[in-house]
């Protein structure tokens, strides 16, 4: 996409009024949509996204600027338009750019180009009709596929050079179900960074038929029970929890606005000993997962929590620089368009040494949820709510009827120490987060684990 | 550099006999400012360009974009839309709109505000967090302090005939404060849009983020019951946002509405008429054409409680047997037209705030709701949700509450709406004034 010359001289030219350092992402993206709604195949769509961001840093504020022309001209001018963010000061060092050797790669066994779209749209078909065949209660099905490759090279003036291909395959289904004037939903949608051998472990008609039946169950849900309550967490679902009541205010950017719960706490028992929580984007062909983070930093694992102790924080290179700290790899960014902040990548909670079924039949009442529909945290108070879009109540150690309109609301520090059982059956959920107005993909994950109480709120009384 | 109408040109000149094409070609220059701590924290430009291609034959659609294309990018991308239409269920009502005469809104374009240096931009937004941090002692710091703005600019052209093109400019403040006591620690936000900076009024952005952030300090859970329920604006909108979802015919048409087969009956409070309007300068998205080159206008959804219309684009007012409402939206040139909102509001009444709190004794205001995308079912209308707020005493705001949740479903909600206030108030493209809903489960525990 560019050469390492052209990519110096930006640099230079970035650096021009000095500031701690310079950095070119340049990307390009091809992708193929293809959307079934309403039992027809609406639209495919191809895209081509090329273009390019400079950035420089000065202490911990930035200069950026972009563009999606990728010629000298284009860049020469974004490199200026960056530098003169920076105060005025002698023009800063750029060192010979040597490529990095990735620490893990993430390789696509079946590429997507190497299957015609007409594939893809048999799959969305059978989905349609597996989820249809799934009940007559099935309204209404929708279903996307989605593949992406992404090229990125990144350059630093401190002579760092990397190259990367990121592919990456999701295909989700939302099924409506309806009877005598009730309508639930139900959505699942496993991703991968991966190829097209990911709908083998995958298969589109189980994920027809998870969608399906969460739908159909719903169907029979009657009102949320409200009030303080034990909560059994299915596998994949703690890691939701997590990530939205953990990990966001252990982002290094977060805690340096002092709006964090954790601030300050590194060191102290903020959790129950049952909790292992890590931050690790070196998992082979997760969603979240890279070879290198988008300021050209190696993938790594990062503990966030070691039974149950905070451990530390996420870091991108502007607030590691600022903490004298070296970048954990999470600095992340949805495009050339953005520049990069502290995001996680796949956050999960470990295996503990408990049975799922033990912890059902040593629950006498609660509720048991298998399907979050995401949440938001303050991460200054670690006040959050999720809404919960598949649940049950427990009655005498057994899960029983479907419950709906139900949410779980808590503050993270009071809610993660009051985990009481942590059980080995670990599963993964894909999703996209967002903060700051960018959307990058992210892993979750965790065993079934009971929350011995937690705020629930429903319309049942 | 090649126009944008020339691109967009381009494309419907390489359309074969029995195909129709439409180019949507956009481009955007765009400036932020984040400060911290009396300081730049990041400041970002940003230029970039793009043309989508629609395409249509024997009534199948292709799609295909391309970033800052070069005129044959542009016919490579018409190119894979054909490919792309071949693969897709033909489907008789896929059509573009005839062109329609367009008349344009001069003052959504502001030529001094295109020419704003970047130094001013710079020093908005430190005043902003200056003003932030300096109007109550115990709101020292912010979580975010921003300035941004756009200068763009949107061609589209069919082989319909439609050859539409204007320019705006858009500009923004944002402020999300910290207010922290005795250990506690406790958010509150404001945001503003304007066309011009001249308009835009941060001081009352700094104020307001500094106020909801102090009165939640000392909060705590309220006990579980059913109470009267004042909606501010803030609060308000964040539920408006359902309603747009089911108020599209694309969702009526799919089985995916709650209002779908209840046009002409009543679906709420006789106080509530709720309008999508596209010309009205008082809201931001006001804009002379939709996303597929339809003029806009005003809809009038729901009026005195009764379900009047749905919103349409093309292609649902031809499979509803209507016409186009100009209601076309797309995420930017990556992605072919849906139904969206433009300028979309509840219509303000009569009653001013402070009947509505008296109105209101014993019940609360909740002032932000968090977790709607979430805790919402757009197709059912149940919602369970988080939300802070204030207990309502004497009329006045009292006690700050927390970790609440509110439950109900949206038909109940809106049946329920027992007070419009008078203070209608836009955010983003939604605007709301505070309400006063008679009764709703308010859980803490």
């Amino acid at each position: 996409m560019l050469d390492r010359e052209l990519s110096g001289q930006v640099l230079r030219a970035a650096r021009a009024r000095g500031g701690s350092f310079a950095e070119l992402f340049v990307e390009e993206r091809s992708s193929l949509t293809i959307r079934l709604d309403d039992g027809k195949i609406e639209e495919l769509t191809s895209g081509l996204d090329r273009g390019a961001g400079v950035r420089v840093g000065h202490g911990t504020s930035f200069g950026y600027a972009f563009s999606n022309r990728l010629d000298r001209d284009a860049l020469l001018e974004a490199a200026s338009a960056a530098a003169a963010a920076v105060a005025m000061g002698t023009a800063g060092q750029v060192v010979d750019l040597r490529a990095l050797e990735p620490p893990v790669v993430h390789r696509a066994k079946r590429p997507v180009e190497e299957v015609p779209a007409a594939q893809k749209v048999a799959w969305l078909r059978e989905v349609d009709d597996v989820a249809r065949a799934f009940s007559p209660h099935v309204r209404q099905v929708s279903a996307s596929y989605g593949d992406s490759v992404q090229r990125v090279v990144i350059a630093t003036s401190d002579g760092r050079w990397v190259e990367e291909s990121r592919p990456r395959v999701r295909l989700g289904v939302q099924v409506v179900a309806g009877r005598d004037g009730i309508i639930q939903t139900g959505f699942h949608g496993p991703a991968g960074l991966a190829g097209l051998e990911f709908f083998q472990e995958h298969p589109p008609a189980t994920t027809a038929e998870v969608a399906a039946k969460r739908a159909v169950t719903m169907l029979d849900a009657g009102p949320a029970p409200a009030g303080e309550m034990p909560v059994v967490l299915a596998p994949g679902m703690g890691g939701v929890l997590f990530h939205e009541a953990c990990g966001h205010p252990l982002e290094a950017d977060i805690v340096d606005k002092e709006a964090s719960v954790y601030r300050g706490r590194i060191g102290e028992l903020l959790a129950s000993s049952l909790v292992t929580g890590v931050d690790d984007a070196t998992v082979r062909n997760a969603w979240g997962s890279f070879s290198f983070d988008d300021e050209g930093a190696p993938a790594q694992r990062t503990v966030l929590f070691r039974d149950g102790e905070l451990q530390g924080l996420m870091y991108d290179r502007l607030r590691a620089e600022k903490d004298g700290m070296a970048s954990t790899g999470n600095g992340r960014r949805q495009s050339y368009a953005h520049p990069p902040i502290p995001r996680m990548t796949n956050s999960y909670i470990l295996n503990g040494p408990s049975k799922a079924d033990d912890i059902l039949v040593s629950t006498e009442r609660g509720v048991y949820i298998t399907a979050l529909g995401g949440g938001q945290t303050n991460p200054a108070s670690g006040d959050f709510v999720f809404g919960v879009s598949e649940g049950y109540l427990i009655e005498g150690g057994k899960v029983t009827s479907p419950v709906r309109g139900a949410n779980l609301t808590g503050r993270a520090i009071e809610v993660m120490s009051a985990v009481d059982a942590v059980a080995d059956d670990f599963d993964t959920w894909e999703g996209v987060c967002g903060k700051d107005g960018q959307g990058v993909p992210v892993g979750s994950g965790s065993p079934t684990l009971r929350i011995s109480r937690i705020t629930v709120g429903g319309t049942g009384g | 550099m090649a126009d944008l109408a020339e691109l967009a040109g381009a494309a419907v000149e390489s359309a074969l006999d029995n195909e129709a094409v439409e180019a949507y070609a956009e481009e955007a220059r765009r400036t932020e400012v984040t400060a911290h701590k009396g300081e730049v924290e990041g400041l970002t430009f940003a230029e970039s360009r793009g043309v989508g291609v629609r395409l249509i034959a024997t009534g199948r659609l292709g799609y295909a974009y391309a970033a800052d294309p070069s005129f044959d990018e542009v016919r490579a991308a018409v190119a894979r839309a054909r490919e792309n239409a071949e693969l897709a269920t033909e489907d008789e009502f896929n059509a573009l709109p005839p062109a329609k005469p367009i008349e344009p809104i001069s003052a959504l374009f502001r030529q001094d505000q295109a020419a704003l240096a970047t130094e001013r931009k710079v020093s908005v937004a430190l005043d902003l967090e200056h003003l932030a941090v300096s109007a109550d002692p115990r709101v020292a710091k912010v979580d975010q302090a921003g300035y941004g703005d756009a200068v763009s600019r949107v061609a589209i052209a069919s082989t319909a005939g439609v050859t539409a093109e204007y320019g705006r400019t858009d500009c923004w403040t944002v402020v999300s404060a910290l207010a922290e006591q005795d250990g506690e620690t406790q958010s509150g936000w404001s945001f503003r849009v304007a066309r011009e900076l001249g308009e835009l009024d941060w001081g009352s952005v700094a104020q307001e983020a500094v106020e909801r952030s102090a009165r939640l300090l000392g909060a705590v859970k309220p006990a579980s019951g059913r109470l009267p329920v004042v909606l501010d604006p803030f609060a308000g909108s964040s539920f408006l946002g359902i309603l747009a979802g089911a108020l599209s015919a694309e969702s009526v048409q799919k089985q995916r509405s709650l209002f779908a087969g209840l046009l002409g009956e009543d679906v709420g409070s006789p106080l509530v008429t709720l309008v999508d309007d596209g010309r009205t300068l008082d809201g931001p998205a006001a804009a002379p054409f939709d996303d597929e080159g339809v003029p806009t206008g005003r809809t009038e959804l729901i009026a005195h409680g009764t379900l009047m219309a749905f919103l349409h684009n093309t292609y649902t007012a031809k499979r509803g047997g209507t016409d186009s409402t100009g209601n076309a939206q797309r995420g930017g040139y990556r992605s072919p037209p849906g139904v969206g909102t433009t300028n979309f509001f509840v219509q303000p009444g009569a009653t001013p705030v402070s009947d509505i709190l008296r109105r209101a004794e014993g019940g609360v205001l909740i002032q932000d709701v968090s977790g709607v995308h979430s805790g919402a079912n757009p197709i059912s209308g149940e919602f369970s949700v988080g939300a802070t707020g204030l207990r309502i005493q004497g009329g006045e705001l009292g006690e700050p509450l927390r970790e609440m949740t509110v439950a109900s479903t949206v038909p109940e909600m809106l049946k329920g709406i027992a007070a419009v206030g008078d203070d209608l108030r836009f955010f983003t493209a939604v605007g709301v004034p505070t309400i006063l809903i008679a009764e709703m489960t308010v859980a803490g525990v």
